[in-house]
């Protein structure tokens, strides 16, 4: 810096490093660029298939674990959140409320995905506001790289009947109404 | 046919920019006065021609002109006007016809100024300015052009064109999709060309000081040329970091204020190198110090300005301020590349030629002092650029995104900002050049003396939460040296010129208003720091379903639910409000009516809330959801956010210290 005087400018070890710097930030960035221009799964897509293990407690059909493509043929509403997301916590008593709602018929499935986020605390955000649909972790976030998710949690996927992607909901719901006038058109179709 | 118009006039302007870049460059290496001058006439084309075609593009949007895609888009008929003018910045294509209508006004502005003064470094601002431009130019003709109008093929489908493809016909959608609810608000007015106008503006600092490395000036003349416009620059940023802080705190529905997105950050960053560019630029006109790093800082600043414009628009990281992916990325890229090569090689170039006069002599000295001052800066800066660089680094080395969240930043910049206001504090205090230890202390021991009295009384009568008081102490700290400095100052005029002492205040921002200005801003951080401790560390919040005159209780408070209606509102939204009665104790404060607006063509609700705003706390109301059957009830969710008010008012008195540092003052009379 300053402080110290250089008489013959910056010395050739410290120009190296500067430019090694330079080029390493630039490939960093250009390779999450390149990441980024994948294409992203869109509504009318078929939604790509994972395996989701619960956290300790939640099963579903008695199982503790799932995969997507075994639920075909029933309405699957994928919630994206984390327990750090302050809009998640805005949606979470709304999402459980719909889910009591849609529980007893067994033609929804609700699955909450923690995305980045540590198990202890996801935990806590569940036992919070009392969450009983099945929830996991995105271990080694390998579900939303699927889904190519770029904008945020929360995030919530519908899916049809036919497996495919019929609504994307960016942000958080603000009543149950709303959730419900997505999954009754889903179930009428 | 206005389609055309603005598309061709974009065309044009883009053209002219090319040109002005290359005859200024031309001009400059064939000496030749005739060919520089018409650079300069070219670029002052640019302004008039721009705002024809953002006007055009305006018209089109108020005008319910769906046929153009952009308009389709971002706007929908049942907007008030003044929303669907603003949409120019509501989408990508629009606000980068407004980002290059901001930048050729101020580009104009520097080609209207005397230019036989700075004849060496004009002709070079010209040629950084003319490129960026033309930069932004080509992305909205060859990527982003909001001038493409929908058309429909014989056989159904629908193209999109600017002129019409043979054998279609104009496809007229009948509405449009109009705005996200969320950026239906009044913030949306005013929030983006707030920011637009600080990232642009930072553009002619950075383009004087590659002038100034061009040529090969080491002096600080394009550092006092550009003095007034950095501090414009730097409150238009603020303004706009504020702004987005509010706008999220009304809208947002959890009374929440920065959330530490990466796109804030992405504003934040290049706010706090130019912080520190404006705090070291006064030792480079004071003491001739500071030189490289000066450069580094502007360097620093227009790199991060770009690199946010690129994260904010190239979907390369989650955010809620993303706009739709785009071909535009690669280009930024490109450009933050070459730019980055461009003016790091050429200062390291010039490195030797930039030493400074004398030396630091004493650790405790004012230079010394905002040393430290900028190397904290820069700590908050690599902090935050670490956090927006994690999930790359973590996508890169384990395939995995991992997402560093508010609490890593929270904890990793809350002991840097308290160490700025312990300097803050300090730095006032001390001399140029010489001061010890012993200098500071001796100034230093009654301020902190009031300031530990302050935090003891709070300690007794408010909280007894550690963090807090260390930072209300430093707060107080802060406070008391700023006072004591306009005091001190103030009583020095009224034995000087035999002025009373509301005079003599108002004369010192007359005389140094950098200075005094600067206080004042000082004072304002303070009061936001005290808005940021409450609601941080004391916000409290419940959630209750409650049937009609039931009660919720937080924090002293007594909501009673009394009523609900639903009704029709303007914008075709529907709106469902709620009415709740707000006790203390037993003492009736008043009625608050939080509310949910559903927009039906987005199929989206907006919560508004209910606020009852006083400097002790705000206390924020919000109906999450309600059933018909007024027997089942609603819910209602209620948040205590305490001293947060402070935080807006501060924004307020730091916009009056801003305007009181930057507003014009008589040439010279304040260089002392």
């Amino acid at each position: 810096m300053s402080v110290q005087q250089q008489k013959q400018g910056v010395p050739l070890w410290a120009q190296i490093l500067i430019w090694l710097s330079i080029t390493g930030l630039l490939v960093l960035v250009g390779l999450g660029l390149i990441r980024a221009q994948r294409p992203m799964v869109s509504v009318g897509s078929l939604a790509p298939d994972f395996s989701l293990t619960l956290f300790d407690g939640y099963t579903l059909d008695g199982a503790s674990s799932l995969k997507l493509s075994d639920l075909r043929g029933k309405v699957v509403v994928i919630n994206f959140w984390a327990s750090w997301c302050k809009p998640c916590e805005q949606e979470a008593a709304t999402l459980e409320a719909a889910w009591r709602l849609y529980q007893p018929a067994g033609e929804v499935v609700f699955l909450g995905i923690a995305w980045t986020d540590t198990e202890p605390k996801s935990k806590a955000f569940l036992k919070r506001f009392g969450i009983t649909y099945p929830n996991g972790p995105d271990l080694g976030t390998r579900i939303s790289q699927l889904y190519n998710r770029n904008l945020g949690v929360p995030e919530t996927y519908f899916i049809g009947r036919d497996g495919t992607i019929k609504h994307i909901q960016i942000g958080p719901f603000a009543s149950v109404s709303q959730i419900q006038a997505l999954i009754d058109r889903l179930l009428a179709e | 046919m206005l389609a055309e118009l603005g598309f061709g006039v974009l065309v044009l302007t883009f053209f002219l920019t090319l040109y002005s870049f290359t005859a200024a460059l031309y001009g400059e290496w064939k000496r030749s006065e005739a060919v520089v001058e018409s650079a300069r006439r070219a670029m002052l084309l640019t302004w008039p021609l721009l705002t024809l075609s953002a006007l055009a593009l305006i018209y089109l949007l108020v005008n319910n002109a769906y046929q153009v895609s952009f308009v389709y888009e971002v706007t929908s008929r049942s907007m008030p006007a003044y929303l669907k003018a603003t949409a120019l910045w509501g989408g990508q294509a629009g606000s980068l016809v407004f980002w290059a209508w901001l930048m050729s006004a101020f580009t104009s502005l520097v080609a209207l100024r005397k230019w036989e003064r700075d004849r060496e470094l004009l002709p070079w601002v010209l040629v950084v300015a003319a490129f960026t431009l033309a930069f932004f130019l080509s992305l909205i003709v060859f990527f982003e052009n909001p001038f493409l109008r929908y058309w429909q093929t014989a056989g159904g489908n629908v193209l999109r064109a600017v002129f019409q493809p043979a054998n279609t016909l104009p496809f007229i959608p009948s509405d449009g999709r109009g705005l996200n609810p969320l950026l239906r608000h009044p913030g949306m007015v005013i929030h983006p060309p707030m920011l637009y106008l600080g990232f642009v503006s930072f553009v002619i600092p950075y383009a004087f000081a590659m002038a100034a490395l061009i040529t090969n000036r080491s002096d600080d003349r394009w550092i006092r040329l550009t003095r007034r416009w950095t501090l414009w620059a730097w409150l238009f940023l603020s303004l706009g970091l504020v702004l987005g802080g509010r706008w999220a705190y009304d809208v947002l529905g959890w009374g929440g204020y920065w959330a530490w997105d990466p796109v804030e950050i992405a504003a934040f960053m290049p706010w706090l190198t130019g912080t520190a560019f404006l705090h070291s630029v006064m030792i480079q006109e004071k003491r001739g110090m500071f030189k490289q790093w000066n450069m580094l800082l502007i360097i620093l600043t227009y790199a991060l300005v770009i690199f946010g414009t690129f994260l904010t628009r190239s979907g390369v990281l989650s955010s809620v301020h993303a706009f739709a992916q785009s071909a535009i990325g690669p280009m930024f890229f490109g450009f933050i590349a070459l730019t980055s090569f461009f003016s790091v090689g050429l200062l390291i170039y010039r490195w030797g030629s930039l030493k400074a006069d004398v030396e630091i002599k004493s650790l405790f000295s004012r230079e010394a002092l905002f040393l430290f001052n900028n190397l904290l800066f820069m700590s908050v800066l690599v902090v935050c650029f670490w956090g927006v660089l994690f999930p790359l680094l973590s996508e890169l080395f384990t395939n995995q995104k991992v997402t560093v969240g508010p609490p890593f930043y929270e904890r990793a910049t809350a002991p840097l900002f308290a160490a700025l206001m312990l300097l803050m504090g300090a730095a006032p205090l001390s001399a140029w050049g010489t001061a010890s230890a012993r200098t500071i202390g001796r100034a230093l021991w009654k301020p902190a003396l009031a300031a530990l009295f302050v935090t003891a009384v709070l300690f007794f009568t408010y909280t007894r939460h550690p963090i807090a008081l260390i930072g209300f102490f430093l707060i107080a700290l802060v406070l008391f040296v700023t006072f004591y400095e306009f005091w001190r100052a103030a009583r020095a005029r009224t034995k000087a010129h035999a002025e009373n002492i509301l005079l003599a205040f108002w004369n010192l921002f007359g005389r140094n208003r950098r200075r005094y200005g600067g206080y004042v801003i000082h004072i304002s951080m303070m009061l936001m720091a005290v808005g940021i401790l409450g609601i941080e560390l004391f916000q409290r919040e419940t959630q209750g379903t409650l049937a009609l005159q039931q009660s919720l209780v937080l924090g002293g408070y007594r909501l009673e639910y009394r009523d609900i209606a639903r009704f029709p509102g303007p914008d075709s939204r529907e709106v469902t409000r709620a009415v709740v009665d707000v006790y203390q104790g037993e003492r009736y404060l008043g009625q608050l009516y939080p509310r949910i607006d559903y927009y039906p063509e987005a199929q989206q609700n907006m919560t508004i809330p209910g606020q009852r705003p006083t400097l002790r706390d705000d206390l924020y109301v919000l109906l999450v959801d309600w059933k018909p059957a007024s027997s089942s009830g609603a819910t209602f969710k209620v948040y205590v956010n305490p001293l947060v008010n402070w935080l807006w008012l501060g924004s307020l008195i730091f916009l009056a210290g801003i305007l009181i540092a930057a507003w014009p003052e008589r040439e010279r009379s304040a260089e002392q």
